[in-house]
This record gives structure tokens, C-alpha cells and sequence, in this order.
């Protein structure tokens, strides 16, 4: 009896080391599968949001897909993308959503589906995203406006042009630029026009602006895109100098205007960041990881100013690296 | 039987356990040193080798880069024409070299060629060269990496290699930009273990290349320069990394290797810890088992023996040994108890038997010591009785004498038929009749086909004795006694029944109990002893009495023909 219990008791020992050891062997399992859904993939932004991406996809061994409309106000593409990821059964999707609101259902699906959904730069209104990374824009809005509000004017007539209604990031960062903007007694008057995130229309939306109200003294592109045409609008009509141009991000052709004078300051996102941590965030909660989706994951922003744009620190915050 | 302490096999399996347990810990623990050791060894080997690779691949670059400065420096002094032929060629088949510029003693860009690209002319910032740092670059001069400022639209990664250029007198200056990602082929491939890599920094801690350099330029990733640059050559382990530095030969950078102990050391050594405990555990079972075996291989006999012993001990009398087998000491023990046992059973028989002897003796005795009590008091009788004439009573009773001694002698003889035993009875009753002047009679009430069958002689005349000196003794009223013979089945029962005084039942159990003392002769004690040892305790004797109304003793003993007596008397 007594043999019979230790004889008993040796087995089952055996038998947990035997199955904690096979539990281990099993664990190496087919990397993560990540979609990378992005707002546009051929921006500098985006491009080293995608740079950063792979970087993590190299680093964490995901398989990592990486799509992007063709236009950056088609969140029906984006949805559709989101739908197909669903359909082959994807682990995680990293998402930047072009419409807070209409891109909603199809993120809530997905996440109902099981994918975990993390958010990166532009929000989306749906309580089922696992973590949201990216900027503070209504602290990028307040280091715009503290940007404007560096000029040397008297008075201030505040020009700005965003894009499309719909974006979140949008509407916080001119939320946080006017509220720059009110706590100065300089600042008389602020016009908004809001365009298509591409440069042409940028560059038309700043004309009519510096044409209906040609006092206007600052102009602020508040993305990529739309600094460039804003830029554009302000050197072709020869206000270089007068017209005060703050933009957003880190396009080579802005980076151009600043060097030359017409752009003051641009607000420099950290994409690569985003693009690195999306997918970093997405292999620690299939991991098993947890993270708060309502605190957001601030990526360093920092202003660079034509001044100080080729110091060391400006240098690695403006120019993306090979 | 069970004892305290522990069992033989348990103590048995506890030492071969902890013998095991022991030797495997030990040996394991050596193991697993030894292995680190050679693991951490490996690593570090493989880490300077990398490094020796990676500085060996940089050091060429750098030797071929000496090369090209030497060949553009060359080139610079040809005529415009030729410069432009040259260049257009020479910048194609290098891509790694962004930009040959030559500026004068004030920083003025004189010239700048590059692939594909045009220069700005005069660019108010140039980051490629800084008037102000002449004296530097005329020993030749390596910048840390910084972007490219000649080009619009282009920012492109470089470190700036820059030489004098002796032009006609004139101070010149040649700057070669040489792209950064161009230096990463050299190091990108460079792993060491899964996760490990290498990297660039120059003399001061500023890293010239890392692999994951806009992961440091977006803060995402950070190294501790300012300890790296801290480190002599070779290899430091620093918490769970290892840094392999090594400084190049002809420049002021140096190679830097990290690798990381848990992936190349911790996730070996958690798999060798696997194969260990699996190995312990199949082991241990294995050890377990044989313990097993061994200690029923050994205990096994032993125990069969201990039981035995026990069954000895409980049964010695039909006790019948079988030798165990199992180790030699064992069956030598064994055999030493069968011998044993046998020995002593002989042993209890004999004293037994001698003690059966001695009784007989005894009973023998005291059957003969009977005769001269008795027979003085009825040679008295009969002289009395010849005194008085009484011729014919005279001859009468010395018949019965006559007969009674010839019965009670039987040549010698234990077992007698009840026939002659009745008469042995009838004879001593005769006798009495006339001692007692006919104060009692007595009758025979005998079974016709019992009377062939044997009886212990002498068994019925103490029971008349005893009714006639208790029983009818002190009575006034005629006595009778009545002496049965009955066939009980297989047993033969005698009553002897008298109407006497009858005894209470502590004169009963005093009969029976005690040696008779008043007179010689067989007292009911003996009676009852003898019955018992020649045919068992379920024979013998009963006395049932009732006080003033008689006494009624029951004898019992089996139905024994002739020839049946011989196996009884050899008790």
C-alpha cells in the first residue's frame, strides 16, 4: 500500500515534468499575422510610420502586411481593408483611422472577430480598440499655436488649413492651436479652411484664405500635405517673410521652405515611433500583455524651428535615417 | 507481529533514493557549471571573432575610402574637363560616395560633384564643412554622422572624410561624403546570436552607424554610449548583456558588439535544464524501480520466514517448515530455522512423552498402593469372620478378594473389558457389603453389547468408595448404589448413583481438584486425569449432587474394542 502510493506519486511527478516540458516545446508556434492599416502610403509621414513597422516586424518575427488607400479621405477603402484582414483571419490589426466616426462599425466588427485593434495616430470612436498611440494633438495644436505665436507682430490675423472635418486629429489639434491662439491678446482674428489632405487643395484652400482676408500675418498647415501647400500658396504669391507658415511633419519640401525662410517652424511627429510601437504593441498583447486603450500612448512631438533645424537633435527629428 | 521502526525495504529504498537524489544533484550541478562555463566561454569567443570580422570588413572600407580620397585628390588636379569626365564615371560605379566637394581656406564651396544631384551654390548652411575647424582636417578628419545640406529636396545620412588638397599654392580643402547606409551593408549582417548586433561610434561615444539608428533617433531604443565609450578592447559583460569592443586599426572609430547572455547563454542553459530534469526523472524511476526489485528480492524470503516464525510460534506442534529461498545468507538463515523447529518439536515431544511416562508411573504406583490398605482391613474381616465360625462368608469374600486383586492386576494391563471391570466392582462391593453388614445395596444396570469393550481398570471402585465413605456413611435409612453402563453413540457412559448425603458444589470441585489424602488409593482426581490424558479433555468425568437426596458421577469415554487399546496405551 505504501509502495504502491510513492510508486503512485513518482509517476505523476514524472508525468508533470515530463508534460511541462512538452507544454514548453509547444510553445513556439506560426508567427503573429498584423496588418498594418494606414491612412496613406506614400507621405514621408507614413513612409516612416511603414519604416518603423517593418522594423518591429523584424525585430518581434510578425508577419506584417502593410496597406493604405489610394487618397487619404477614403476610410471606405480603409474599412474594406479591415473586412479583408477579419476574412484571413489576422491576429492583430494596426489601424489609423482617416474618419473618427465612419470608420467605427468596421473596427467594433473586427474587434468583435477577436483581432485586437490597435489605434495609431488618428483615433477612431469605438470602445473595443486594445491601445492607442500616436501624438497628443491638442498638445500638437498648442505647441502650433505657441509656434505662431513666436512672430514678432503686433497683431495677429491666424490663418489655418485643415483637413477634413471628420478626422479627429484635425479637430483636436486646431481644438489645442485656438486655445494657443485666445490666450494671446496679438491674436485678432483666426480664418479655417478645411481641404483635401493633398498639397493642391492645400495650396488652393491657403489662397482663397490669404485672398478673402489678406490680412491674415500666419498661415498653419496642420499635416503633412497640407504645410507643403500651404508653403507652396505663400512662397508663390511672393508673402515669404510676411506671411508667417507653420507646419506639420517632416516633408523634404517644407524642410526646403524653412531652410529658405518661408516656413518658420514645423511641428515634427515621430512616425517611425508610432509605426515601431504599433506593431511592438500589438505582438505584447497577443502576448498576453494588457494595456489601458483610453490612455494613449504619447510619441514625442517637438517643434523645430528654422533657427535650430541643423542641430544634432533637429537633425534626428527632421530627416529620416537610410 | 508488527513491530515499530521502520521496514527493511523502506530503509532500503530511502538510502538508494537519497544515494541517487545525491549523485544526481552533484553530477548535475556540475554539469550545469561546466556548461555554463563553456557557454559563456562560446559566447565571448564568438563575440570578439564577430567583432574581429566586422572591424576587419570597416577597416578595408576605411582603407578603400583612403584609396579613393587618394584617387579624387589625384583627379582634382586635372583640368575641368577631365574632372567632369571623371566624376561622372567614377560617382556612378561608387553610389556610396555621395558628394566630392573642395572648398577654399574660408569654407567657400568651390566645387561639388554628385551623382544625379546638383549642388546649391553657396548653401548658408553646410554641415559637411566648417571653416572654423580647419586645423582639424589637415591631420585627415572623420565626422560623426550628420544629413547632407548641399542638395534641395535631398537630406541624405553621411560622415564627412576631409584632406587638405595642395592646388597651385592655394588653400583647398577635399570633402568626401560617404553615405551611411553604404556602411550599414558592413554591419547590418553582422548579428551575433539571434538579437545580437554590431555597431559604429567613433572615439568620442557619437555612434557613427547602428543598425537600428532611427529606432535611436526616435528615442525608442537608447545604448549607453558613455559606458560603452568607457570600455577597454575586449569583451565586458554588463548585467545581461555583453559588449565586445574593439577599436579599428587606422581611424578613431571603434566596433562595438552587443550581445545578449538570455539568448545565448540563459535560453541553452533552460534547455539543458530540461534535458537534465528529464534525464533526473527517468533516472530516479529507473532507481525507484531497481529499489523496488531489490528490496522484495532480499525482503521477500525474509519475510516469508518472520511469518513462519510467527506460525512457529502460534502452532509449534503440527508445524511443517518450507525453506524459503533468495540470497544465500537467507536460505542459510532459513535452513538454520527449519532445523531448528525440528528440533524443538522433537524436543516438546520427548518431554511430553516423559511427562505422560512419568504420570503413568505415578498412576501405576498408586493403583498398587491400594492393595495393602485394603487389604488389611479386609483380611481383618475375614479373620473375624473365621473367628466366628463364619466359614462359608469367610470363603466368600476371600473369593472376592482373590478376584478383585486378580482384576486389578491384569497382568499388567491399562485397558481391561468392561465385563472384568464390572466384576472388579461387583468383588469390592462384596466385600464392603459384609464390612458394612449389609447397611446399602447395589445393583448393575449394564448395557448387554458394552460389555465387550475395554475401560481404563479401575475406574468405577474409587467412585463406590466415595459413596459409600461420603454417601451412605452416616445414613440410617438402607443405601442403594446403582452402577450403569450405558452405549452413548461412540462413547461409553458409566453412572454411579448413590441416595447418600449427597455433597454441596465446593466439596464437588475439592474432589476434583484435589489429590486424594486421607487414604492411599485412586482418588476422582485421578480417575479423571487418567480419562483425560488417554483419550482427551472431552472425556472424564461429572459429579451432579443434590445435598440429602445422592450423588450422580457420569463417566465418560470412548467405545474401545479389543485392539483398539494399543494406540491409547503408547500415550
Amino acid at each position: 500500500m505504501k509502495k504502491g502510493k510513492l510508486m503512485a506519486a513518482m509517476l505523476l511527478i514524472s508525468a508533470l515534468l515530463l508534460s511541462s516540458c512538452g507544454y514548453a516545446a509547444a510553445e513556439s508556434r506560426d508567427r503573429y499575422r498584423i496588418w498594418f492599416v494606414a491612412k496613406s502610403t506614400d507621405t514621408q509621414f507614413w513612409l516612416s510610420a511603414i519604416a518603423g513597422a517593418n522594423a518591429a516586424k523584424a525585430e518581434y518575427n510578425v508577419e506584417l502586411t502593410i496597406v493604405g488607400p489610394e487618397t487619404e479621405e477614403d476610410y471606405a477603402a480603409q474599412n474594406d481593408y479591415i473586412a479583408q484582414a477579419v476574412d484571413e483571419g489576422v491576429d492583430a490589426i494596426v489601424f489609423s483611422a482617416i474618419s473618427y466616426s465612419e470608420n467605427a462599425a468596421a473596427v467594433d466588427a473586427a474587434a468583435d472577430a477577436g483581432v485586437k485593434v490597435i489605434v495609431i495616430d488618428s483615433d477612431v470612436d469605438s470602445a473595443k480598440v486594445s491601445a492607442r498611440i500616436g501624438t497628443d494633438n491638442v498638445q500638437a495644436g498648442r505647441m502650433t499655436g505657441a509656434a505662431v505665436l513666436s512672430a514678432e507682430a503686433g497683431a495677429l490675423y491666424v490663418g489655418i488649413v485643415n483637413f477634413d472635418l471628420g478626422s479627429r486629429n484635425g479637430q483636436e489639434r486646431e481644438q489645442g492651436l485656438r486655445q494657443a491662439l485666445q490666450e494671446d491678446a496679438r491674436v485678432r482674428d483666426v480664418y479655417t479652411v478645411n481641404v483635401a489632405a493633398t498639397p493642391d487643395s492645400a495650396r488652393t484652400g491657403a489662397e482663397i484664405l490669404l485672398h478673402s482676408h489678406p490680412e491674415i500675418n500666419a498661415l498653419v498647415g496642420l499635416n503633412e500635405p497640407l504645410a507643403v501647400g500651404t508653403a507652396r500658396a505663400v512662397a508663390a504669391l511672393g508673402l515669404s517673410g510676411r506671411v508667417r507658415v507653420v507646419g506639420f511633419d517632416t516633408n523634404p519640401e517644407c524642410i526646403d521652405y524653412m531652410r529658405e525662410g518661408t516656413v518658420s517652424a514645423l511641428i515634427a511627429q515621430n512616425p517611425y515611433a508610432m509605426g515601431y510601437l504599433g506593431v511592438e504593441t500589438a505582438w505584447e498583447l497577443l502576448e498576453g500583455g494588457s494595456r489601458n486603450p483610453d490612455e494613449l500612448l504619447d510619441t514625442a512631438t517637438t517643434i523645430v524651428t528654422g533657427e535650430n533645424m541643423f542641430t544634432a537633435e533637429s537633425q534626428k527629428a527632421l530627416f529620416s535615417f537610410g | 507481529m508488527k513491530k515499530k521502526g521502520q521496514s527493511m525495504s523502506a530503509t532500503l529504498l530511502t538510502a538508494l533514493i537519497a544515494t541517487v537524489v545525491l549523485v544526481l544533484l552533484s553530477a548535475m550541478l556540475l554539469f550545469y557549471r561546466m556548461y555554463r562555463q563553456s557557454l559563456l566561454r562560446n559566447t565571448q569567443t564568438a563575440g570578439l571573432r564577430t567583432i574581429e570580422l566586422a572591424s576587419n570588413t570597416v577597416n578595408d572600407y576605411l582603407s578603400d575610402v583612403d584609396e579613393v580620397m587618394a584617387l579624387v585628390s589625384e583627379e582634382l588636379r586635372a583640368d575641368e574637363a577631365a574632372r567632369e569626365d571623371f566624376f561622372n564615371v567614377f560617382l556612378r560605379i561608387r553610389p556610396d560616395v555621395v558628394a566630392v566637394s573642395t572648398y577654399d581656406g574660408d569654407g567657400g564651396l568651390v566645387n561639388c560633384y554628385s551623382y544625379g544631384r546638383t549642388a546649391l551654390s553657396q548653401p548658408e548652411v553646410n554641415l559637411s564643412f566648417d571653416a572654423a575647424r580647419t586645423a582639424e582636417y589637415a591631420q585627415g578628419f572623420v565626422s560623426p554622422p550628420h544629413v547632407v545640406t548641399l542638395f534641395a529636396r535631398e537630406y541624405p545620412w553621411a560622415v564627412t572624410m576631409i584632406a587638405p588638397l595642395r592646388l597651385e599654392g592655394a588653400e583647398r580643402w577635399v570633402a568626401l561624403d560617404i553615405s551611411c547606409s553604404n556602411i550599414s551593408e558592413y554591419i547590418n549582417d553582422i548579428g551575433i546570436g539571434q538579437r545580437g548586433y554590431c555597431f559604429l561610434m567613433d572615439a568620442d561615444g557619437n555612434i557613427v552607424y547602428h543598425p537600428q539608428q532611427q529606432l535611436l533617433y526616435s528615442a525608442l531604443k537608447t545604448e549607453n554610449t558613455a559606458l560603452i565609450s568607457s570600455l577597454s578592447d575586449g569583451s565586458h559583460a554588463e548585467g545581461n548583456i555583453l559588449y565586445t569592443v574593439q577599436s579599428l586599426s587606422n581611424s578613431r572609430w571603434r566596433v562595438v558588439g552587443v550581445s545578449y547572455m538570455q539568448e545565448t547563454v540563459s535560453d541553452s542553459l533552460r534547455e539543458l535544464t530540461r534535458i537534465l530534469l528529464l534525464a533526473a526523472v527517468v533516472i530516479l524511476v529507473a532507481a525507484l524501480l531497481l529499489g523496488v526489485l531489490l528490496s522484495r528480492a532480499l525482503t521477500r524470503p525474509l519475510r516469508a520466514l518472520a511469518s513462519a516464525m510467527e506460525q512457529f510460534e502460534r502452532h509449534a506442534d503440527d508445524f511443517t517448515y518450507q525453506g524459503v529461498g533468495g540470497a544465500r545468507e537467507v536460505r542459510m538463515l532459513s535452513d538454520s530455522f527449519g532445523h531448528m523447529t525440528g528440533q524443538i518439536q522433537q524436543l516438546v515431544d520427548t518431554v511430553r512423552s516423559e511427562e505422560v511416562n512419568l504420570r503413568k508411573t505415578e498412576l501405576r504406583a498408586l493403583e498398587a498402593q491400594i492393595n495393602p490398605h485394603f487389604l488389611y482391613n479386609t483380611l481383618d474381616s475375614i479373620s473375624w469372620m473365621c473367628e466366628r465360625g463364619k466359614n462359608a462368608e469367610a470363603v466368600q469374600m476371600v473369593n472376592a478378594l482373590a478376584r478383585l486383586f486378580r482384576i486389578s492386576i491384569s497382568r499388567g494391563r491399562e485397558f481391561i473389558p468392561i465385563r472384568s471391570e464390572l466384576q472388579h466392582a461387583e468383588s469390592y462391593l462384596q466385600i464392603q457389603s459384609y464390612r458394612y453388614k449389609n447397611q446399602f445395596t447395589y445393583s448393575f444396570d449394564v448395557d448387554e453389547d458394552c460389555l465387550d469393550c475395554l475401560c481404563n481398570k479401575i475406574t468405577l471402585q474409587p467412585f463406590i468408595e466415595n459413596a459409600l465413605y461420603h454417601g451412605l456413611n452416616g445414613l440410617v435409612d438402607d443405601g442403594t448404589i446403582l452402577i450403569r453402563v450405558k452405549s452413548r453413540g461412540d462413547d461409553v457412559e458409566f453412572t454411579v448413583s448413590d441416595n447418600g448425603s449427597g455433597m454441596s458444589q465446593e466439596q464437588i470441585s475439592a474432589i476434583l481438584s484435589k489429590e486424594r489424602s486421607d487414604s492411599a488409593g485412586i482418588g476422582i482426581k485421578n480417575v479423571n486425569d487418567r480419562l483425560q490424558i488417554y483419550f482427551g479433555s472431552e472425556y472424564g468425568i461429572r459429579i451432579d449432587s443434590v445435598p440429602d437426596e445422592g450423588t450422580r458421577v457420569h463417566i465418560r469415554m470412548p467405545k474401545l474394542r479389543e485392539g483398539e487399546e494399543a494406540e491409547y496405551e503408547k500415550r
